[in-house]
């Protein structure tokens, strides 16, 4: 038997044994073979066009690039372990570290390579349904062609030629650093981290959990206004990062084992086949993988977080884009309005035309409002509160009384920064004197065009009667803002909607000095942008989603491999394969489970507090993506229990 | 009468080109309440035998009906069932789940079982002072020395009152001392509990505890020694003799 005989042997068996590994080969270098296709592909230099798009894309490349390197290598860590008695025995009969270095470095590019090129091949083939994806997403018409990109192919080969020669040196300073006795010992070294739990170890994990909640409870404040220079801001939020971080950790590596010890005393030693297999393997096995889980949950909930925002973003684009225009077309030119409608005239597009008047006046809101910030840092009076002010007769189902106040478009990031008080009234000022109004309520759809909220600020609406006696003794001093722009808002909205894109073309032909809007063209611009990020983001997060997952899996598997005696002496005992399954099924839930419920909690603090920003609406979007990640998640748990259902099978 | 009763067991491993035959149509009764050893040299089939009595291995033809039940046409889940019941074992290597306490490896059995809390606590004392190992019943396998490791792996075998208790080489990895102390405490349980015990050994020392010994050569049985009222010592002299014979080495003592 020569060498070459033997590394064919092994490359055989190897196949067979590390399926996943060649599939989570192939599937990295199809994934990032697909991105780079696009990334070279001309359609999308029309949709990314601005070199924001471009830059976003390259560096989207740049990190997963990381993270199918840290993924290979981590992966790669795992099976050269695993192959530590093959190791040991071929230096034991003499082979030279060198040699099995040779052997190990022959078999790996033949398994490297020839998953990669059924990874490109595959990435080929996908390339268009990802692209496919993504115009949907940014709303391109244009058909997503099949093209196979040379550039793509060379930066693939190169890329993946890089990473391979990063595992053959790890694996050369792995086989150095043995000797034949520590290879030989390299499967037990885990057995031996059982030991009681000690006093330490519960301070450990009460901290741990200390920790978490201390981050939540922070971010929570982030954006109350209690923190507002910039440097403050940062600040909290490198200190909401460690908190956070750290108190994962800390988790891993002594709340588990803490919960988990709890539990088992309070079994009294008598523990039933599904607490055995599940709650005293997770109690060990998580303290040792502590470090691996704190950087999957934190990435994860990263990856989670921004793909929360960026839908948050996506979803709410419609929204806000009504919210700034508020009709098909609006201005606050009455000589734009005019252009417009006289073009709708010439090409008989049926429309409607209503015209509104913003007022500006002060209110004292002491009743009615209390911040939860300092008054004197936020600058603002609740004695005296500017407010824009309408009509209810232009506010379509809204019915308010002389002596009551409605305010419409209250944004949501007030919530933070001050609680409303129902049953209270407010003080209307004008020139000639002052009303009392019973507020009734508020919501978070603003009923007046973005440029006139003062960057967001509710709107207060009033009865017809009462707005036309605030008219009349207006305090024209506080009207300067709108008064260079005028303070009617004209909204025209096509009867028919077939017209918009006939009305757009139109709208399109003209010069507007003003600030005059169509709804869909603004819509547009927004989408692409925002259907550009939502894909990068979504691909980074798949790919992170599919390394972590595989990581957990493999790591699942060698404790299978491990815990196997402990299921032949089970089912010596009598336990049948059925009862270990369900024991089994219990520790695949809490393995993916506890990493998985971490990342979805920290991004849903993370989400909650600052989403406000991106958005309009934080719950449905973010739950989708949740909803959609625990999915795919999930998979790789079902998984491990088929290979464990293996093992369980082959332990007698 | 007879707890056990095995007839013409045969056991052959291999596919049809390279058939091995291990066992070679062997009988054998064990009555309620025996300390039965079986010895052999190495690749005689003791190993085997004790796999296939204890249903964790398949026989190729014969029958074996433990406590009147037949047991070679049960399926695996009946299988598991009868083990959970009547069969106790003990291994050369304990066997223990490392990430077990000595209580929680010791009740295991019992959990099975669904016998209550209480009773739980009972007899796990019990047996724990009977086997000197109650004050370790907190610590994990990786604290305590192997021969309190097979004591412990003896009391998950005795707690739920198994029909027969099946040992695989139970002092192969013990210290004379601790081997002694082991065999003698198995001995005491045999008398007080009236438990059955089948071991596997090739040490004589072990074997001259027992009440019975099989002598097993080449797949079959090759001669049976019985202890009667012989002391120890004497019985231990007959079983060197014994095997000295089976060895086809004659031996001087």
């Amino acid at each position: 038997m020569n060498i070459n005989l033997l590394i064919w042997r092994n490359l055989k068996k190897n196949l067979k044994n590390y399926y996943l590994y060649v599939f989570a080969l192939a599937f990295s270098s199809s994934l990032y073979f697909a991105f780079v296709t696009l990334q070279y592909d001309p359609a999308l230099d029309e949709a990314s066009g601005t070199i924001k798009g471009a830059a976003a894309i390259r560096a989207a490349s740049v990190l997963l690039i990381v993270i199918v390197a840290v993924f290979l290598l981590f992966a790669n860590n795992l099976f050269i372990k695993r192959r530590g008695q093959e190791i040991g025995l071929f230096q034991l009969i003499g082979m030279t570290k060198g040699q099995i270095f040779r052997i190990l470095t022959i078999e790996n590019f033949l398994l490297y390579f020839g998953s990669l090129f059924i990874g490109i091949f595959l990435g080929f083939l996908c390339s268009r349904f990802v692209l496919m994806i993504l115009f949907k997403l940014i709303s391109m018409d244009e058909l997503a062609e099949l093209q196979f990109s040379t550039q793509a192919l060379v930066q693939t080969l190169i890329v993946f030629a890089a990473i391979y020669l990063l595992i053959m040196a790890n694996n050369l300073f792995f086989i150095h650093r043995q000797s034949i006795l520590s290879l030989f010992k390299v499967k037990a070294t885990t057995e031996s981290t059982v030991k009681r739990v000690t006093i330490v170890e519960i301070i450990i994990g009460i901290l741990g959990i200390a920790f978490i909640l201390t981050g939540y409870y922070v971010s929570s404040r982030l954006f109350s206004g209690d923190f507002t220079s910039i440097n403050e801001l940062f600040i909290v939020m490198i200190f909401i990062l460690g908190s956070v971080i750290v108190g994962t950790y800390l988790f891993f590596r002594g709340s588990i084992t803490f919960l988990g010890n709890v539990i088992r005393k309070g079994k009294g030693g008598y523990l039933s086949i599904t607490d055995v297999m599940s709650l005293s393997s997770i109690m060990f096995r998580m303290k040792s993988n502590a470090l691996l889980l704190t950087v999957i949950s934190t990435v994860s909930a990263l990856a989670i977080g921004l793909l929360s925002l960026s839908y948050i973003q996506y979803y709410s684009a419609e929204k806000s884009a009504f919210e700034r225009v508020q009709a098909d077309f609006s201005t606050n030119s009455e000589k734009e309005a005019n252009m417009l409608t006289e073009a709708f005239n010439d090409h008989n597009i049926a429309y409607t035309e209503e015209t509104m008047e913003v007022l500006v006046t002060t209110f004292n809101m002491i009743d009615l409002i209390e911040l939860t910030v300092d008054p004197e840092l936020a600058e603002v009076d609740v004695k005296k509160m500017e407010s824009t002010v309408v009509s209810d007769k232009f506010v379509e189902g809204l019915d308010v009384l002389p002596n009551e106040v409605f305010f419409a478009g209250w944004p949501a990031m007030y919530d933070s920064l001050m609680k409303v008080k129902h049953d209270s009234s407010i003080v209307m000022h004008t020139t000639a004197k002052e009303y009392k109004l019973d507020f009734i309520g508020l919501n978070d759809e603003p009923v007046i065009p973005f440029y006139f909220t003062n960057g967001g600020s509710p709107t207060a609406v009033v009865d017809d009667t009462l707005y036309k006696q605030l008219q009349n003794e207006l305090n024209a001093d506080l009207q300067l803002n709108l008064q260079d722009q005028g303070n009617h808002f004209y909204k025209i909205n096509l009867q028919n909607t077939g017209d918009i894109e006939k009305a757009n073309n139109l709208y399109e032909t003209m010069d507007f000095a003003h600030n005059t809007w169509s709804l869909q063209l603004e819509f547009e611009g927004v989408k692409i942008f925002i259907g550009l990020t939502l894909f990068i983001t979504g691909f980074l997060g798949l790919t992170f989603l599919i390394t972590s997952g595989c990581i957990i899996y493999f790591k699942q598997m060698d404790e299978g491999e491990e815990e196997k005696n402990g299921y032949t002496i089970l089912r010596k005992l009598g336990y049948t394969q059925n009862d270990l399954l369900k024991g089994i099924c219990v520790k695949q839930f809490f393995t993916f489970g506890i990493p998985l419920v971490l990342s979805l909690s920290h991004s849903y603090f993370a989400v909650k507090s600052g989403w406000f920003l991106f958005g309009t609406e934080m719950m449905t979007p973010t739950i989708i993506v949740m909803v959609i990640y625990t999915v795919l998640y999930s998979i790789f748990g079902l998984l491990a229990i088929l290979h464990y259902k293996k093992v369980i099978k082959d332990a007698l | 009468m007879n707890i056990l009763e095995a007839h013409k067991i045969h056991k052959t491993y291999g596919s049809r080109g390279n058939k091995q035959e291990v066992l070679k149509g062997l009988d054998l009764h064990i009555k309620q309440g025996e300390f039965v050893s079986i010895m052999g040299a190495s690749g005689s089939g003791k190993t085997t035998l004790l796999n296939i009595l204890s249903t964790i291995d398949h026989l190729s033809s014969g029958s074996i009906s433990i406590e009147g039940k037949e047991m070679t046409k049960m399926k695996e889940r009946q299988l598991a069932e009868f083990r959970k019941h009547y069969l106790g074992f003990i291994f050369q290597d304990y066997n223990l789940l490392d990430t077990l306490t000595v209580k929680e490896n010791i009740l295991l059995p019992l959990s099975i079982k669904k016998v209550s809390r209480t009773e739980a606590n009972k007899r796990f004392s019990d047996i724990a002072t009977e086997l000197g190992i109650e004050e370790l019943a907190n610590k994990y396998p990786s604290e305590i020395s192997g021969g309190q490791k097979q004591r412990t792996s003896a009391a998950r075998a005795f707690i739920h009152e198994p029909s027969i208790i099946f040992a695989d080489e139970p002092t192969g990895a013990l210290d004379s001392k601790a081997a002694s102390d082991l065999l003698n405490k198995l001995t005491r349980l045999n008398e007080t509990r009236k438990s059955t015990i089948i071991m596997v050994t090739h040490d004589p020392v072990a074997a001259s505890y027992c009440s019975r010994v099989i002598f097993i050569k080449d797949g079959r049985i090759y001669t049976q020694l019985n202890k009667g009222d012989e002391k120890r010592q004497d019985f231990f002299k007959d079983i060197m003799k014994t095997q000295a014979i089976l060895g086809g080495v004659q031996n001087e003592h």
